[in-house]
Order: C-alpha cells, then structure tokens, then sequence
C-alpha cells in the first residue's frame, strides 16, 4: 500500500489553515463591531480554501457575511483534497479508473436517496413533535425483516409490492400504537420535562423492539432474493459504442456506469414515495395540516387542526418511510436485528447536516452523505477497513456540522 | 419512635455498606465464585448506572456514549499493558525514550495471526546481561485509561454541550459506534473482535491471595464504588449540583441568574466520563480480555433501563436498581419451553425489560427504588404540604390581594 505523505500534508494544512480562520476570524469582526454569526463559519472555509491567500484580504477588508461565501471555498477544499489524493495515491482505482469513479458516484447517489428517504421520515416527526426518535433504525430494521418473512417465510412467491405494502403498514401500525400510548401524553402536559422523556422512551422502545425481533427471528443474517429482473436489453448509437445494456442483474450506461439491479430498484420506489410523499404534503388537506402544525401548532389548533392526530399521524408516517426504505434495501444488505443503529446514526447525521425539521435538508443530507460514503468507501486503500470505517464516514460529518454551523445546510436558527 | 424515618435510609445505607464488606468472609457456598463474580459485576454496572443519572437526571444531560467512555478507560489500559515495556538498556530495535534511568519502550502492534516476533523478541538476542524488561504497572495503566476518558470526555462535552440536549444524545449514540467501528476495524493494534488481554488486577497476588482469586478485585471494585458514590454525593450537595440542577429545569433562567451553563455541562460531562472510564478499566482488568463488544448499543441500553427502573433522578435509587438487576437478569438466563417453542431467555429478559424501561418511563417517572426513599425522607409529605397552602390561597377570596 503505497499512500503518501502529500495527502497528509495538505489535509494538516486544510485542517490548520481551517482553524487559525475558525478562530481568528470572528475575534477580527468583533473587534470591528460587525456581525460575527457567520464570521467563523466562512473563516474556516476560505482558511481551509486558500490558506493566507484567501484570509488576509478577508481580515483587511471585513465585508458582510453571509453563509453563502462559504459555499465555493467549500468545493474548493474538496478539489483540493480530492487533487491531493490523487496526486498522493495515483495507483488507486478511484483515481486510475473513470467508469469506477462513475459506478461509485451513481452508487453514492442511488443510495443517497434511499438515505435521504429514511432521514425524511425522521425529520418528519421531529418537525411536528418536536422529537428525535432514537428507534428510527429499528423501524427501518423492521420494514427490511417484514419483507424479507413475507417473501421468504409467510407467503412464498408472492409479489415483492405486497410485501413493501405489508411492511409500510406494520411500521405504520408500530410508529401509530407507540405515539398513542408513550408519546400522546407528552403534549397533553401529563409528563414532566417531555424533552429527556422523549429521548429515553424512544430509546427504550429502540431497545425492545430490537431484542423483541432478535427473540422471534433469530441473529442469523438474512437477505431477500432481488425484487425484480431486469429485461433483457441493449440500445447502442449509430457508432456502435454502447449507451444502454441491462441483464437481469446489472444496468449499465455508456460502458462506464453500472448501477446493480437491486440498488436501481430500491432507488426506484424511493423515488416514487417521495413523489407520493410531497403530494401527499402539499396537496392534501391532511397534508397541508402538517405542515401547518409544524409551522405554529397553536395556530393550527385554531384553525380547526387537531394537533394530536396529527401528531400520531406524522409518527406514523415517519416510521414508515423509515420501515419502506429498509424494505427496499433488505435486497441489497444482509440483514440482521442490528442493522437499526448504524441506519438510526446514519439519519442522525443527515438531519443535522441538512437542519432539524428541514424537508429539502433531510433529502440533500442523504444524498450528500450517501456520496461521501461511497468516495470513502470506494478510496479508502484498504478496502476491509473501509467497509468498516463505514460509520465513521458520517461522524466526521457530524462533527464538522457541529463545529461549524450547528443549525445545519437548511436549518432554522435555534 | 426513637428512629426518626427520615434518618432510615443512611442507616440501611450503612448496614449495606457493612454487610457488603464483610460478605466474602461471611458467605462460603459452593456458588461463591458465581456470586462474588456477580457482585463485583454488580458494583460495575452500579457505578456506570448512578454517574449516568448524575449527568442525566440531575444535570438533564443524555448521553448515550457513557459505555463508549468506559471503553476508552478499557482499552487505554489494555493498550498500555500491551504495548509499553521499561528495559535498563537500550533495545535499538523497538521505539524507545528515555525515561527516569531506564528505557521506556513500545512495542511494535503485531495483529492477531502474526507469527513474527515483536521488536522485543528480536533485541532480546543481543540485550546485555542482566537486562530488566519490566511490565508497566497495572495501576498507571488504569490512571492512563481514566485520564483518557476524561480528556474525550471533555473534547465531546465542548463540542456538542454548547447545543441542545437532543444534539448530545444524537452526537454521542454516533461516538459510541464509531468507536466500536475503529476498535473492530484497527486489528493490528486491538486485536478487533478476538480481544485484547489485560492482566489481573494483582499481577502476582496480594496478602496471600492468588492473581485470580475474586476477593481482591471485589474490594477494589467496592470501593471505588462507594468512592465515586461519595464524590458525587458530595457533588450533588454542593453548589456544583445546585447549579446543574438549575441548568437542568430551566437552561435560560439559569444562564440569566449567572450561572455559567456550558461550563457546569461540560464539567458533570467529564466528570460522570472519567468515572465511567474507571469502571472500565478496573473490569477490564478484571475480566481480563476486552472485545469491542462491550460497547454495543446493548450494554449502554441496560445501564439505561438500570438508571431509569431504579431511579434516574437520585444517583443511589439508580446503584441500587443496577444491583438488583444485575441479579435478575443473571438469574433468568435459564430457558425453558413452552410446548413447541423454546423460550430463549438470555434474549426474551432483554425484551421484557425494554417494556419495563417504557412502562416506567411512562408510569412510573421516578422509577421503582426512588419513591421507597422517598417515602422514608418525606418528601411526598412536603409536596403535599405545598400543594395544600397553593389550594388555600387560590381559595381564600382576598388572597389575590396580597
């Protein structure tokens, strides 16, 4: 494994050049009386960007700020890092191969929509109630295990829409009976301090639902057969090079990306739920009542919404996007009582990144981390460590977030 | 009644602590190995249980990386006791400082299937006579383990502690696994899911007593027990605990009354961290073998239901309530068969107290030891006292007045 000292380097002088313009920027606008909310955020970008090059003229001429300056010093540090990389590691095949660099990319994206899918549902819950569900992986967990008894176990042979049906109801049903009995009194006034409550109700209901599907379905991994064959096909241009060929199992384009079919599939009816979903929000009455509880429930109340149906309604529907996003992966990942809390920290991020209660965010966040993951993934030279490095792709967003702009890409000020 | 009822808890608080002390000479079953290793286990999980009530129930604070901390205590001493050696002579093969007339040496990480030998093995070939290779002792190793948690501990605190509350519970859940992932991932240094051997906590026996005798380790583990129960006694009754129970009911009012909210979180956050990290690394050393499964969501999940079932807003309902636990659970291992299915206990006590920790969450706030203390310190009578001169007022007609 030859990786070299460049990458180390330039990522020390990012990372330090970051810093010194975390730190010393918002001091310069203060001294200035100028307003510092954005001040460190941009610092460390165009420090991490351009190094002195970029941060003298900043300290000099102090011009207003605004959470947009950071964004092209932001891609500018990822070419870097990226140019780096390449430079430090020519060999790699995330460097040397174009049609890898596209089948990870399109493989990112494919599983950042499902990623996005599931940090919906959440986001979903934590707009109208006000909640984190810490047993949204378990949802998730859920929806994968139902499908694959469904398919394999209860009904064998029947069709793979039915048993995604099967699975949104029961996580449906799950997320609506918890919310009655556990999360109804909260705003009912009946529970003191309903914010920790929340935490560790959902963390307990986490806790059983993952030990109550280890009891009954065993720790073995368990995988369901692909949902759908590709038909055969193949479309070339008038020049012979190929744009289009699918086999039962694989899609490819132009001879450079291929997508497997079960990835494309579950990429596929995520997709449509999301377009079922925003419909569903914003031209429907129920719909439209959601958001406007999540706006001002009192608000809301007045205008004839009744704030706990709602609520119970958004679990719900939380739950389920979580349960259909794991339905659809359980073709793609082996699947084990388990996979809830990678899946749950996973969606934690995404929501942060993309900012507590935001819906775009929540979508953005997982097709970014979705990304991030496959570059990390894919480049990462030791490929066994990669695969398990896999959670820590996410917390280094996480801790990024946190550091920099904690109210997240499209989050309202707290 | 000569015995004032509100006295009654620090007197059966006493006669434990007495009765704990005196157990190993006074209990001689067959079973004593079981039960000292359960009670030590016990006082492990007791010790975990009630400084996560004090960063969660007093302090508001909800972490779900206290395991992870404890496995920072963990593996901080069992990758000092594994790769730090003191020879008398320079080895020239293996990195090496000075250090106070002797060498301090690390050796080189040798993964789990390796068959070469380390770059002690090698240099012991041409070391002089008469050189002494010491290992560390077990005692720095567990001060290093627990600095270690305490600087995380801190870096954690001051990064997510300035937000809300959900941000920590959401920040740490991803520390814990990510720790897990690094931990199982970098195999050449801590031996991934095969473990990392620690040795005994007395290496060569104490007042007679073999390296692997449970008697030792059990007062080791009581004390820093009973020590960590009475600094966050002291804690709580002092102003620090005043303070973080302001921040607790109402951050705002808090910060306006003066009170310097994010360095009082960050303070309880290091220091339930550091006793976290102690705990660890004394079982650690006690179990003698760490695996990155010691902090699964599991293990966290039951010092959770342990701190909650018992109690999470007074740190003694919470040991108590781990003890008992650790029991139950230890006693209902045994599976049994109900006509055609077999009940696999060691999962279905996992699920059974998943609902008991909601059931109590929901029904039960203080949780099942609490309300027994405070029936004895008479709390109940004085809220009911408030609750009556509220009443009076509201109904006395000119009441508003005044």
């Amino acid at each position: 494994m030859e990786f070299g000292y460049i990458f180390w380097w330039t990522l020390l002088w990012v990372i330090g050049w970051g810093i010194i313009g975390n730190i010393v920027t918002p001091r310069i606008y203060l001294r200035r009386d100028l307003d510092v909310s954005q001040a460190g955020l941009v610092g460390a970008s165009v420090g991490a960007a351009t190094g002195p090059v970029g941060l003298i003229p900043l300290w000099l001429r102090t011009p207003q700020l605004s959470a947009r300056w950071s964004v092209i010093p932001g891609l500018l540090v990822i070419v870097i890092l990226a140019f780096a990389f390449a430079q430090a590691d020519p060999d790699n095949l995330c460097v040397a191969s174009s049609s890898f660099i596209y089948s990870q990319l399109s493989n990112g994206i494919v599983i950042g929509i499902i990623y996005g899918l599931m940090a919906l549902g959440l986001t979903l819950i934590f707009s109208i109630l006000g909640v984190v569900s810490f047993a949204h992986g378990e949802f998730y967990m859920i929806g994968g295990m139902v499908v694959y008894y469904f398919l394999n176990v209860w009904f064998e042979g029947s069709s793979p829409i039915m048993a995604i049906l099967a699975a949104c109801l029961v996580t449906f049903a799950i997320g609506v009976i918890f919310e009655r009995i556990f999360l109804a009194p909260m705003h009912s006034g009946e529970v003191e301090r309903p914010g920790e409550y929340a935490i560790l109700v959902t963390f307990g209901l986490a806790f059983f639902l993952q030990y109550l599907v280890q009891a009954t379905a065993g720790a073995n991994p368990v995988k369901a057969q692909r949902f759908f064959d590709f038909p055969q096909y193949e479309l070339t241009s008038s020049s012979g090079a190929e744009i289009i060929t699918t086999t039962r199992g694989n899609l490819s384009l132009f001879d450079a990306v291929s997508i497997p079919n079960p990835r494309f599939t579950a990429a596929l009816i995520a997709i449509l739920m999301l377009i079922l979903l925003l419909i569903f929000l914003y031209r429907t009455w129920v719909g439209r009542g959601l958001r406007a509880v999540s706006e001002d429930r009192q608000a809301a109340a007045v205008a004839g919404i009744n704030p706990a149906t709602m609520n119970t309604l958004a679990f719900g529907l939380g739950g389920m996007l979580a349960g259909l996003s794991g339905a659809t992966l359980v073709q793609v990942f082996s699947w084990l009582p388990q996979v809830g809390v990678v899946a749950s920290a996973r969606s934690f991020v995404i929501i942060v990144l993309g900012g507590m209660g935001s819906l775009p965010g929540a979508f953005v966040g997982g097709l970014m981390v979705g990304l991030f993951e496959a570059a990390g993934a894919g480049c990462i030279p030791d490929p066994t460590r990669a695969a398990g490095y896999i959670p820590a792709y996410g917390m280094i967003i996480l801790t990024l977030v946190l550091l920099l702009k904690p109210t997240g890409l499209f989050g309202r000020e707290l | 009644m000569s015995l004032e009822r509100k006295k009654i808890p620090t007197y059966l608080g006493y006669l434990a602590t007495a009765f704990l002390l005196a157990f190993p000479f006074v209990y001689s079953r067959a079973d004593y190995d079981f039960i000292m290793h359960l009670w030590i286990t016990a006082f492990y999980y007791a010790i975990l249980a009630s400084s996560w009530s004090l960063l969660a129930g007093y302090a508001g604070q909800f972490s779900f990386g206290h395991m992870a901390f404890m496995a920072i205590g963990a593996y901080g001493a069992a990758l000092y006791s594994n790769y730090i050696r003191f020879v008398t002579n320079p080895t020239g093969t293996c990195t090496e400082i000075p250090f106070f007339g002797q060498y301090l040496i690390i050796l080189d990480a040798q993964g789990v299937t390796s068959a070469s030998n380390s770059c002690l093995d090698i240099a012991r070939e041409t070391l002089p006579r008469g050189t002494v290779i010491t290992q560390p002792s077990v005692w720095t190793g567990i001060l290093i383990g627990v600095l270690l948690g305490a600087l995380f501990g801190f870096l954690i605190g001051r990064l997510v502690l300035r937000l809300r509350a959900t941000y920590l519970a959401l920040f740490t859940i991803g520390f814990s696994e990510i720790l897990r992932a690094a931990i199982s991932a970098e195999i050449d240094i801590t031996q991934g899911q095969a473990g990392l051997e620690l040795p005994p906590l007395f290496p060569v026996g104490i007042f007679g007593y073999a390296p692997t005798d449970k008697l030792p380790t059990y007062y080791v583990m009581l004390l820093v027990f009973i020590a960590s129960m009475g600094i966050m006694t002291w804690l709580v009754n002092s102003r620090f605990g005043l303070f973080v129970r302001s921040i607790r009911e109402d951050e705002e009012a808090a910060a306006a009354l003066g009170v310097n909210v994010v360095k009082y979180k960050v303070r309880v956050f290091v220091i339930t961290s550091t006793i976290a990290a102690a705990a660890g690394a004394l079982q650690g050393h006690y179990i003698g073998i760490i695996t990155p499964n010691i902090l699964i969501i599991l293990q966290m999940s039951l010092v959770i239901a342990m701190a909650v079932i018992g109690g999470v807003e007074n740190i003694y309902a919470a040991a108590i309530g781990a003890i008992i636990i650790q029991f139950v659970l230890e006693f209902l291992r045994n599976s049994f068969d109900i006509g055609p299915f077999v009940i696999d206990m060691s999962i279905w006590r996992l699920v059974v107290f998943g609902l008991i920790l909601m059931l109590t969450l929901r029904f039960q706030r203080n949780g099942l030891i609490q309300p027994l203390l405070d029936w004895f310190s008479r709390s109940d009578v004085a809220a009911e006292t408030v609750a009556i001169r509220q009443q009076e007022s509201i109904g006395e007609p000119g009441g508003g007045e005044a």
